[in-house]
């Protein structure tokens, strides 16, 4: 049995422990927020402790590992007092907001001999996945041209409207498509150069970007996200992976399961894509943490991963404001 | 009864010009009076189908008393017998790309300005009936400002002199780019300012670019990218597609000329396809250059716009050549 300590309730601390009920080997045993009824809300899906301070779950309870959920900017200061303390650490992605704070994170995990792995989770979305199989059985060839898109309303909802402050957040690039910067990067190839345009936050609660990437093996990328769809708009992502032999396409809109049409006064059309239990990939990726942690095994994400998609998102930033290309350097850690 | 506008067709070497001709046939008012192709077989054959006269020489068929002509020779020549269909005062009807570089372009509408005739660009995606409701949408202010259009013009790779650069100007940077750049320049109303532009021979090995990845930014400050590959491999349902995503202040636009398909399986043959059932966009545009033709009025997309929507996909050589963003080099009449 893993014991984890949960800190950051919001939206993401809940997805998580959803998923912690889940999963045999795992037991949620603290969680923490600053916000009492956050943290006590989160605490009923598996009758956890609830702490105000994080100092003290660290201190109370038997943990082994610690799952972070509070905002970006928060990532490395709760990490690195987790590893201080001999905790395994599961960090949401971004790792952090700097290349300096992320490597700092991946070198002291190492120093300290504990896991540490940074949810990339668009990796375990069935989706995804099957396209990366579809791809390994040689189905399309070589893949050459990639397209990826992951669309939404500006992210008034947050606590304390950290998203919106690009200080905190690094805004749609950081935030949002490092989700596609990885995948790409890990299934795809190592990006080379980075060609980027956002409205970088010129634009009243808005912003939309697009990065066009050369990865080293010469295939060609184009990554948009969105912050700039109507507020109610869905959540949407697609892609397209063109190889030398086919095509593979998803649109997430066109493959739902559901769609429900309600009016309570006004009409709502909603898009429902319930996945298998087994297929959920919150859950997956936390699943596969705590096996890793139970059999002592080797991290799926690893940190220095995490840092590769941190590098092509700062690179992708640094090019939107510049309006040059960024050829990336060897990343160091 | 009223006598009929004469117009010529100038080579069948672009394919276009078939359905241009099928478009005329069913214009009232006009009529195919000769068809010049420097291919005997191919002219015969048309002239034939089209029920009338056929010319080796378009020189031939220019001294004939013509109102105007359609140019669908390659990329090339355009240049040439546009110039001299407008030293013998016919209007001229020229497939895009207008021409292949901006010499030429200069040279084709001076010829047309020395000679007081209009010189039209074969932009169909102008007439569209999904475009133009776009168009209307946009400056009825149902999204507000424009703030960044994210393009895709895929389809399949053609043959013959379309893979030529000698003949055609480029591959497929050059081929697909334009019909979106003229778009988004009419959608935006503003001038190109900057390009970068990723692009190779990734798939179909052809030694020539078969994608690519154009972004631009207008004078007002409006991003775009234009998604110019020929990426659709040869059992793609169908071809070709023309998309638009345009993010306004106020909500976005998805804009897809040739959406309006249905699905066809045949079990005998072993095929899937989607065939369209909304015209493309052809009988506008045909419709429009009699309509200069009989009253010498401006085209409502001119030669002027044929040579701005080209000087973009110039200008993403450049940057492809040059890893960087380069200037857009305006035309100068
Ligand atoms: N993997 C994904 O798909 C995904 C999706 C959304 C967010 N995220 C990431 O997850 C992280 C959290 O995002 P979110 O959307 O859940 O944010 P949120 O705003 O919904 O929740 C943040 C929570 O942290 C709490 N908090 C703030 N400071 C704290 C402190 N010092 N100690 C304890 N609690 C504190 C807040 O009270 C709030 O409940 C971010 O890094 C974000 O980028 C990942």
């Amino acid at each position: 049995m893993v014991n984890v300590a949960l800190i950051g309730c919001g939206t993401m601390g809940r997805t998580h422990a959803n998923s912690y009920k889940n999963i045999n080997n795992a037991n949620l045993i603290g969680v923490c927020d600053i916000n009492m009824e956050k943290a006590q809300s989160i605490a009923k899906i598996s009758g956890s402790h609830v702490y105000l301070k994080f100092e003290e779950m660290l201190e109370n309870e038997n943990i082994d590992v610690v799952d972070i959920c509070i905002p970006t900017y928060m990532h490395k200061e709760y990490a690195l007092t987790s590893m201080e303390a001999r905790k395994h650490v599961f960090c949401e992605k971004p790792i952090a907001l700097t290349l300096k704070d992320a490597n700092e994170m991946v070198r002291f995990s190492e120093k300290m001999s504990v896991k540490f792995t940074v949810g990339h989770v668009v990796r375990y979305f069935p989706a995804y996945k099957r396209a990366v199989d579809a791809v390994g059985q040689g189905e399309i060839g070589i893949p050459k041209l990639i397209r990826t898109t992951r669309n939404q309303g500006f992210p008034k909802w947050s606590w304390e409207g950290w998203y919106m402050d690009y200080e905190k957040s690094g805004g749609p690039i950081l935030d949002l498509i490092i989700h596609d910067f990885d995948w790409i990067n890990y299934y795809f190839g190592d990006v080379e150069r980075v060609y980027a345009q956002s409205l970088n936050g010129k634009a009243k609660e808005q912003d939309h970007c697009v990065a066009t990437l050369r990865l080293k093996n010469g295939a060609i990328a184009h990554v948009e996200g969105s912050w700039a769809y109507p507020e109610g708009s869905v959540f949407r992502t697609t892609f397209e992976v063109v190889g030398t032999n086919g095509q593979i396409e998803f649109d997430s809109l066109k493959s739902c399961g559901i769609e429900k049409q309600i009016n309570n006064g006004h009409h709502i059309t909603s898009y429902l894509s319930p996945t298998a239990h087994s297929m959920e990939p919150y859950q997956a990726e936390l699943r596969e943490f705590i096996n890793c942690v139970e059999a002592d095994t080797k991290v799926s994400v690893s940190g220095s991963e995490a840092v590769k998609a941190l590098q092509v998102a700062l690179a992708a930033i640094e090019s939107s404001l510049t309006g040059r290309p960024v050829t990336l350097k060897n990343y160091i850690h | 009864m009223k006598e009929k506008v004469k117009i010529g067709i100038i080579s069948f070497e672009h394919m276009h010009a078939l359905s241009y001709s099928k478009a005329l046939c069913n214009i009232e008012d006009a009529e195919i009076a000769g068809i010049a192709d420097a291919d005997e077989f191919r002219g015969t054959q048309m002239a034939a189908e089209f029920n009338t006269k056929y010319y080796k020489y378009y020189k031939e068929l220019l001294e004939t008393d013509l109102t105007g002509v359609v140019v669908c020779t390659n990329n090339k020549m355009h240049c040439q017998v546009s110039v001299d269909a407008a030293n013998k005062g016919k209007h001229v009807l020229v497939e895009k790309p207008f021409a292949v570089d901006i010499e030429s372009a200069e040279k084709m509408l001076k010829a047309a300005e020395d000679n007081k005739i209009k010189i039209m660009t074969a932009f169909p995606m102008r007439f569209n009936s999904n475009v133009l409701e776009a168009k209307k949408l946009i400056d009825a202010g149902e999204i507000g400002d424009i703030l960044c259009i994210i393009g895709i013009n895929h389809g399949k790779i053609p043959s013959g002199w379309f893979l030529d650069p000698t003949l055609a100007g480029g591959g497929c940077v050059m081929d697909h780019t334009v019909h979106l750049s003229d778009l988004m320049r009419w959608f935006v109303n503003s001038e190109y300012k900057k390009v970068y532009c990723e692009c190779g021979n990734l798939i179909h090995n052809k030694n020539i670019d078969d994608c690519g990845i154009v972004n631009v930014e207008f004078e007002n400050g409006v991003f775009a990218s234009i998604d110019c590959s020929w990426a659709h491999h040869k059992n793609y349902t169908i071809w070709p597609q023309v998309d638009m995503e345009i993010i306004g202040t106020k909500g976005v636009l998805e804009v897809k000329a040739c959406a309006q398909t249905e699905r066809i399986y045949n079990a005998k043959e072993e095929t899937v396809g989607d065939v369209a059932w909304n015209e493309s966009g052809d009988e506008g545009l045909i419709r429009e250059f009699v309509d200069v033709c009989k009253t010498g009025k401006n085209p409502f997309v001119s030669g002027l716009d044929g040579a701005k929507a080209m000087e973009v996909a110039l200008a993403a050589y450049q940057s492809a050549a040059a890893c960087r963003t380069v200037e857009v080099e305006h035309i100068q009449i």
